[in-house]
């Protein structure tokens, strides 16, 4: 019976072994598909032929008007939110416990370096990421993608390319505009409650703000902006024939974006500040 | 006559689709062949494997002069902008209008201006009857007048060779009578080929210089229409008048 049951536990362990090592390969071999098309990508937008670049730049444009100027009021009023719930609650809550000096410190480490970021990263993936997903695996399924091929226009060039740049441009924009807005709005909005006068909170702010964290916002705004392209893409350019595909991808797309945007987070904040 | 279309000993399984056999097929240029057949007998399979869509098990297909195999990626897109072609699902861009939908392949391969596009967009546009419909969305017009749109983006650049999948479908009887009178439009300036899939006899197919008549993967005659007509077995009449 020992034998056994010891028989069975090995062929369970084995099974996980496999499991995880499936799911290992599958992850890497994702990952290396998104390098790749970020890198034909770049490929093309270096490319010197001057074949498409003006509807490429078109393109680029309304990529640009909808995910970042178009995001603008969305932005703003979650910026303005946090900004309110974070200093609203540093700032009263702090001096209590005798720390009423780390107000700019905590505003800085969450705001601006950690959930500006991640919000607006998460903003765009539900607003323009989905857009791209969906409309991507539209197109698929109705031919579109295979027409443009064969009028001999590029996908890459046409289709990948612009919606690439044009998310890494409006993602920094974007990034650097919640963080300004929270800190700033969210003081106007608190300011009702909190005793700090604009003039100190300021100082703390800027006391606390180095170089450093506004280069590692912005690194870090280019990042999610070229992970949640590359993934959209993807997946919108996944969807192989039917329709009801569109929204599969759709949703393993923003789950995806919003993991990678976390792991990449992580990696960031550990390589900047460890 | 130099040949526009090369097929020699093309064979091609897949899985739960139509199969190509051993098949030779040459279309001359200027020629309007007709591929004729039921359907799965292989017609979309050689539209798709002339527009390197496919890649063939073994064979070689030769289009303009070119072997598609030995092509690099971009080579191949070089070909297609001399290669006009219209699938089952006409593949207008959906967020475009007809005109720009049209004006698309001038924009992208050539930069052209916009007061010289906007002339010869529109002058295309008037070959097929779609004037009126410059600015529509392609889910604002029928199935007819979007697979005349996508013929009329398919021949911006003054391609050499057209390949159709069914042209005829959902176009009303001038729209057809157009569509046959596109060689003698073409012949003026340069010779157009056409090699075109028809799954049902359409006047069209009378306009054609040779049909082809196909069933599983072979091809079981070639001639002018009528020559086929005289030796046809009483299936393959079906599918010629």
């Amino acid at each position: 019976m020992n034998g056994v049951s010891q028989g069975t536990e090995q062929v369970a362990g084995q099974g996980v072994l496999v499991w995880v090592g499936r799911k290992a390969i599958d992850a890497y071999s994702y990952v290396a598909d998104l390098g790749a098309l970020v890198y034909v990508a770049l490929r093309e937008l270096a490319r010197p032929s001057p074949q498409g670049r003006g509807e490429a730049f078109r393109v680029i444009s309304r990529q640009i008007l909808f995910t970042g100027v178009d995001a603008l009021p969305v932005v703003s009023a979650i910026a303005l939110m946090l900004g309110l719930i974070i200093i609203t609650q540093a700032g009263t809550q702090l001096p209590k416990v005798g720390a009423g000096d780390l107000v700019g410190n905590i505003i800085v480490v969450v705001v601006i370096r950690e959930l500006g970021p991640l919000l607006t990263a998460f903003i765009v993936v539900g607003r323009s990421g989905t857009a791209i997903t969906t409309e991507l695996g539209n197109m698929r399924v109705g031919q579109e993608v295979t027409a443009l091929e064969l009028i001999g226009i590029s996908v890459t060039r046409f289709i990948v390319m612009p919606r690439l740049v044009g998310m890494i441009l409006s993602m920094i924009c974007l990034t650097l505009y919640f963080d300004t807005v929270a800190v700033l709005g969210g003081f106007v909005v608190a300011k009702v409650k909190l005793t700090v006068p604009f003039a100190a909170f300021a100082h703390a702010v800027t006391q606390s703000l180095s170089l450093t964290d506004v280069i590692v916002t912005a690194a870090k705004g280019m990042l999610f902006g070229t992970a949640v392209a590359a993934i959209c893409c993807h997946h919108g350019l996944s969807v192989q024939s039917s329709y009801t595909e569109v929204p599969q991808q759709t949703t393993k797309a923003m789950i995806n974006s919003v993991t990678i945007c976390l792991l990449l987070d992580i990696l960031v904040t550990g390589t900047a500040y460890f | 006559m130099d040949a526009a279309i090369e097929i020699s000993g093309v064979s091609m399984e897949l899985e739960g689709q139509d199969g190509l056999t051993d098949l030779t097929l040459t279309v001359e240029v200027g020629e309007f062949l007709a591929l004729a057949g039921p359907n799965r007998s292989g017609k979309s399979l050689i539209l798709k494997l002339c527009a390197g869509l496919v890649a063939p098990d073994g064979g070689t297909v030769r289009v303009l002069g070119q072997d598609l195999a030995a092509l690099s990626e971009e080579e191949l897109a070089g070909l297609r902008q001399r290669v006009g072609v219209v699938l089952h699902q006409p593949g207008l861009l959906s967020n475009m209008t007809v005109f720009n939908n049209v004006a698309l392949p001038l924009r992208y391969h050539c930069g052209m201006e916009e007061e010289g596009l906007r002339s010869l967009v529109m002058a295309q546009l008037e070959l097929f009857g779609l004037e009126a419909l410059w600015n529509r969305f392609p889910a604002e017009i029928n199935e007819g007048e979007a697979r005349c749109a996508a013929i009329a983006r398919a021949l911006i650049l003054g391609q050499e060779l057209l390949l159709l999948h069914d042209p005829t479908e959902g176009l009303d009887a001038p729209m057809i009578q157009r569509l046959g009178q596109l060689r003698t439009r073409y012949r003026g300036t340069k010779p157009l080929t056409i090699l075109a899939t028809m799954r049902a006899y359409s006047p069209l197919m009378e306009t054609a210089d040779r049909v082809a008549f196909l069933r599983d993967g072979t091809i079981q005659a070639v001639g002018r229409q009528q020559e086929l007509l005289a030796a046809a077995d009483a299936d393959m009449r079906g599918y010629l008048q």
